[in-house]
């Protein structure tokens, strides 16, 4: 269901990000609290209440929306810290709060009726029965629709829904089913899910040798990188492990989305808001990518060609490669 | 990990100039300049958490000194130091000297610089990424280390960032210059 213009939904991980996302073109900022509550736990990242209440007015002057993740899962005994971010957000003046646990959605439609919810890609809420079920029980508003599926099924999924989607278009992709991940959990001890951290900073480590660099996570060698070649951040679903006698990457290639090129294909689809994703990158990163998906989105919106979109962010993505993911899905 | 920097190192005449600076006492002044930022603005220490006392080892590669900092607000502390000195710290971040203003002033991607080797880091990922963090946040100006206000702070930031990006530009292999 979609009737107004598509919205362009960016990450911003600190006030200065923030600020960079609304001047390049955001229509909404997503972000979260300096805490456990959100998926992006990462230390220096994140904002207090204060600067979210600040983002929050600088956003509104410009004619943006912030829109707040607290789309972890709580834990038993712990659920408190969720429900007072919830309501520090309520305060700050969001304009939405994205949530995936049903305590906390709970939470937020008895308490706080007047705030939009929108379905964290955590719940990956998929079907018309589970988006339903969300959208009837507690007043969700829009979905985030998890990284699976083709552009057809976004299309017949839009059909049979009465809240509004969206859709991510660039940046990094999760093998797992939305940060579920059990080799992280695993190999680390902390989930993504629980504490909002996937490959936690203080487990990883590089170390150089003869052959080059190292990349540890918690000990486990991700990757091994010949002298002077580009390094990455390990993460376990993008290591490069032997199996047999081969080694490759086992899981999941270093690419980036980049629906750039697919933008009139989701506004058909029904999609109501585009997503990119990257609160943990910095200034450079969102401004870029935002004002090229700004000028993509009013090209489309306008009628006309779009420009040349993966060429330009190219320098941006993962490994300097981008996929469309799910949304051609070739392989099925 | 070791540096593998191509670009970015000092030009001959600025290597020259930097033994006359290092008889400044640089430390007591950067300490004074970083102390100075924490009563203006203390929030932006507060974005470290639990790293601000964590002594950081930055080693312009093209100069013959390094430095140690404990960014922990009004109890900052800065040293010149002895490159051997690396080991005592948490985290020990080298590249060229440009390359690391421009991270300082937010001209350059750390993220870019250092998969890309033109930095390199070693300790501690969890201090470094609290570091990284807060610097992207801080947006801050040579005038803001320099305690400067007003015009004056505008003519320092126009002066230092301009003469910065045209030593980067002298030190760019002469294939990028010319796509530029």
């Amino acid at each position: 269901m979609r009737s107004k213009r598509i919205e362009l939904v960016c990450p911003a991980g600190t006030p200065a990000t923030l600020r960079a996302a609304v001047q390049a073109g955001a229509d909404a900022v997503y972000c979260g609290f300096r805490d456990e509550t959100n998926a992006r736990n990462f230390p220096g990242l994140n904002f207090s209440t204060e600067e979210m209440a600040e983002g929050v007015r600088f956003a509104h002057a410009h004619g943006s929306k912030v829109l707040v993740a607290i789309n972890t899962f709580g834990r038993v005994g712990s659920v408190d810290l969720w429900r007072k971010a919830a309501d520090a957000a309520v305060g700050c003046g969001a304009d939405a709060i994205i949530a995936a646990d049903i305590a906390v959605l709970d939470h937020v439609a008895r308490n706080h009726k007047q705030i939009r919810l929108h379905l964290s890609v955590q719940a990956a809420a998929a079907t018309p029965e589970s988006i339903g079920f969300y959208a009837e029980t507690f007043g969700v508003r829009r979905v985030v629709l998890p990284r699976v599926l083709t552009i057809h099924e976004v299309a017949t999924l839009n059909r049979a829904i009465h809240v509004e989607t969206e859709a991510f278009v660039f940046g990094g992709l999760c093998v797992m089913t939305e940060g579920r991940c059990y080799l992280s959990s695993y190999a680390t001890g902390k989930s993504p899910n629980l504490h909002g951290v996937c490959s936690p900073p203080e487990m990883v480590s590089y170390e150089e040798d003869i052959d080059g660099t190292v990349a540890r996570l918690s000990g486990f060698t991700i990757d091994q990188y010949s002298p002077g070649a580009p390094v990455g951040y390990p993460t376990l679903c993008k290591g490069r492990f032997k199996a047999g006698d081969k080694t490759s990457y086992l899981f999941e290639d270093p690419v980036s989305l980049n629906a750039g090129s697919m933008i009139a294909g989701l506004s058909a689809a029904g999609v109501t808001a585009l997503k990119i994703e990257g609160r943990q990158r910095g200034k450079g990163y969102v401004t870029e990518v935002v004002r090229t998906f700004r000028r993509a989105v009013d090209a489309v919106e306008q009628g006309s060609d779009t420009i040349e979109i993966d060429r330009i962010l190219a320098g941006q993505s993962e490994g300097g490669r981008q996929t469309t993911g799910a949304y051609r899905k070739s392989w099925r | 990990m070791s540096l593998y920097a191509t670009e970015g190192g000092l030009p001959p005449i600025a290597r020259r100039i930097f033994p006359i600076v290092a008889g400044l006492p640089l430390g007591p002044m950067l300490t004074l300049s970083l102390r100075s930022l924490a009563r203006r603005r203390p929030v932006m220490f507060e974005r470290l958490g639990e790293h601000r006392s964590v002594r950081y080892f930055i080693d312009p590669v093209d100069l013959a000194f390094a430095f140690t900092i404990v960014p922990d607000g009004m109890r900052s502390v800065v040293r010149v130091v002895r490159k051997e000195e690396a080991a005592e710290s948490s985290v020990v971040v080298r590249g060229p000297l440009l390359m690391l203003l421009g991270l300082l002033d937010g001209t350059l991607d750390g993220d870019a610089l250092f998969f890309n080797r033109v930095i390199s880091v070693s300790g501690s990922t969890e201090a470094v990424l609290a570091l990284r963090n807060t610097i992207e946040d801080a947006e801050l100006l040579p005038a803001d280390l320099l305690g400067l206000s007003g015009s004056l702070a505008s003519a320092m930031n126009a002066g230092i960032l301009g003469g910065l990006e045209t030593l980067r530009r002298l030190t760019r292999p002469e294939q990028s210059r010319e796509e530029a």
